[in-house]
């Protein structure tokens, strides 16, 4: 078994607390994706999962054994830097090698693992070049190559994709997910971008400033997001979130509500708003509008959509999907929130 | 357009020229001083010989002193170069990744060697070397050279290192490397650039030195080239085509050592030159 705690995380540097007490419990075979703004503690959090960062207080278990005052060798845990750090002077096949070699690892066995890995990542003919002769995905495979050989019990990603071009991205993302199935090994992954974490993870953390917002499956946080932040982080398009007022009701801080959520009419509806940005993504038309009243909105649309630019529509939230946020931020539960009256 | 470039090329060519004559120039006069007579070389010290005359340089390249000199120089130069290489790279690896009590001022110590001037130094340098026991043998010279070539190689260094990625010692440190194993299988050769360029210096500044051999070193057997050297100079009488032919056979290590290091010499002086 390879699941993860973290009980009571402390971390300081000097005098700046970054993150104040985390608990955490990342299950065995999960592949949990730490997301969240830039700063908001995910890569030290990790890092400190590696072994790189002492927490200043609290505990790390691996498999059930406390690894806090352990090497990162020790750890039985592999990691992939957003540089990808690979051995400059070291060939393909002596970079997979290396940590293998430091084990002491009889020759034979080496051979074995690094063919393994080789085949599995599609770097047979590369295994004689030298880091500086690949391409920014090989070398991103090199680089994961090298965690895999170690057999680890818990693989560690900081920012994998975040220097390769988008087209690479998509298909490296597809390539990390079968990986993960073929391995079965737990993963923890830190990103910042949405995307990414909604569609490798089974369990998704949102931080925000050094606090778990929230922890569960990416369509949990999509559905049902439980503070603003989170509702405002997840998704592409953005959810709208405008202001209590929009549904009449002054006691909330905001209103959420889905891009996907929003119905158009032309002659009536709840709130006046006028398209601004049109764009066509073939599959569906977002639409970026200013409504009168409460600032912009975004809408997504099924399809080809004939609105255009300037033309006057009123939107209609679907009410079953309002989200609705009380002054501190946190959601407050659905059965109250439909009792606002129309204006 | 074509002709306001093709003089601003004469022009850099043309200063190039002269101030490389500058340098080739003394070189040249050595050289071509080592086939006149000694009459000859008054009269005319930079124009080729009336006749070329082989008898000097054979006679030099004959006299097993002459080697006996050339390997006390070579000897003491390199050990000099290995041991600032070594000790300046560790001592320097530490002060580029572990941050502890007192590294700045620790640093700043070290670099007040740069500004010692070495002739000072001397007389004491003497005292201590004779109390140590060390007088008259190689590492007489060789402990204070590298001694004195330590501020501007760690200097160098601390500033390389730092600019090698941190997490090339994370992924080691990962993969279970600690930090001597990573000075020597990774902060080493990936800086061979710097190495080159310091290595080129202490040996050259070793391989010229005359003034510490000379306090240092009492026999025969142990003297440098540039002591050695002196044997040409009698008391009434200067054998100036013997000296500038011995000189010439003798500055032809250094020269080859620099234009085989040159290419990493530019690269490490401009690698530390981003970062002061």
């Amino acid at each position: 078994m390879a699941d993860v705690h973290l009980r009571h995380i402390n971390k300081c540097f000097g005098p700046i607390e970054v993150i104040p007490d985390i608990e955490l419990e990342i299950p065995h075979g999960s592949f949990t994706v730490l997301v969240g703004p830039s700063g908001c503690g995910k890569s030290t959090l990790l890092r400190m999962i590696a072994g790189l960062e002492k927490p200043t207080s609290g505990a790390i278990e691996i498999g059930g054994t406390d690894v806090t005052g352990f090497e990162p060798s020790a750890r039985g845990i592999s990691m992939v830097f957003q540089s990808y750090a690979l051995y400059p002077h070291m060939t393909v096949a002596q970079n997979i090698d290396f940590g293998l070699r430091l084990m002491k690892m009889p020759t034979s066995e080496r051979e074995e693992r690094v063919k393994d890995a080789a085949k599995r990542l599609h770097l047979e003919p590369l295994l004689d070049r030298k880091p500086s002769e690949l391409s920014g995905g090989q070398r991103q495979r090199v680089a994961i190559g090298r965690s895999i050989v170690r057999n680890p019990k818990v693989f560690l990603f900081d920012e994998p994709l975040s220097n390769l071009d988008a087209a690479l991205r998509t298909q490296m993302r597809v390539e990390l997910a079968e990986l993960h199935q073929s391995i079965g090994a737990t993963m923890v992954y830190v990103t910042h971008d949405q995307v990414e974490a909604m569609t490798l993870a089974d369990q998704i953390v949102v931080m925000n400033a050094g606090r778990i917002e929230q922890v569960g499956p990416p369509m949990e946080l999509y559905d049902n997001p439980q503070t603003e932040f989170v509702a405002a982080f997840i998704g592409s398009p953005k959810m709208n979130l405008l202001p209590g007022q929009a549904i009449g009701r002054d006691d909330i801080k905001s209103v959420g509500i889905r891009p996907e959520h929003l119905e158009t009419h032309m002659e009536n509806g709840k709130w006046a708003a006028r398209a601004g940005v049109i764009e066509n993504l073939g599959s569906d038309t977002v639409v970026y509008m200013e409504t009168d009243d409460f600032g912009s909105v975004t809408v997504r649309l099924p399809g080809h959509h004939p609105l255009r630019t300037g033309d006057r529509v009123f939107l209609t939230p679907d009410e079953k999907h309002l989200h609705l946020f009380g002054k501190d931020g946190r959601k407050i539960h659905a059965k109250d929130a439909l009792s606002a009256p129309a204006t | 357009m074509t002709s306001k470039t093709f003089l601003r090329n004469l022009l850099r060519v043309t200063i190039l020229c002269v101030i490389a004559s500058f340098v080739i120039a003394p070189l040249l006069a050595t050289a071509l001083g080592g086939f006149k007579t000694n009459a000859e070389i008054r009269t005319s010290a930079f124009g080729l010989p009336e006749s070329w005359n082989f008898e000097f340089y054979n006679a030099i390249a004959s006299d097993p002193a002459f080697w006996r000199y050339l390997g006390n120089s070579l000897l003491i130069s390199v050990l000099a170069v290995i041991l600032t290489l070594l000790v300046g790279a560790a001592a320097a690896y530490v002060f580029a990744q572990i941050r502890f009590f007192g590294s700045r001022m620790l640093f700043s110590y070290l670099l007040l060697g740069l500004m010692f001037p070495f002739a000072t130094a001397i007389l004491p340098l003497f005292i201590q070397v004779r109390d140590i026991g060390l007088l008259d043998s190689y590492w007489s010279v060789i402990l204070p050279q590298t001694a004195f070539g330590l501020s501007l190689a760690i200097l160098l260094f601390r500033t390389f290192f730092e600019q090698l990625p941190r997490e090339l010692f994370e992924a080691a440190y990962v993969d279970g490397c600690g930090y001597i194993r990573f000075f020597w299988r990774f902060t080493l050769p990936l800086s061979t650039p710097i190495l080159a360029t310091v290595g080129v210096f202490v040996f050259v500044q070793s391989w010229n030195n005359f003034l510490l051999p000379l306090v240092m070193l009492n026999s025969r057997e142990a003297f440098t080239w540039p002591l050695g050297m002196m044997q040409f100079r009698g008391e009434f009488v200067t054998e100036w085509n013997r000296t500038l032919a011995f000189v010439t056979l003798t500055i032809m290590p250094a020269i080859v050592f620099f234009l085989a290091a040159q290419k990493y010499i530019v690269a490490g002086l401009t690698g530390g030159a981003v970062k002061g």
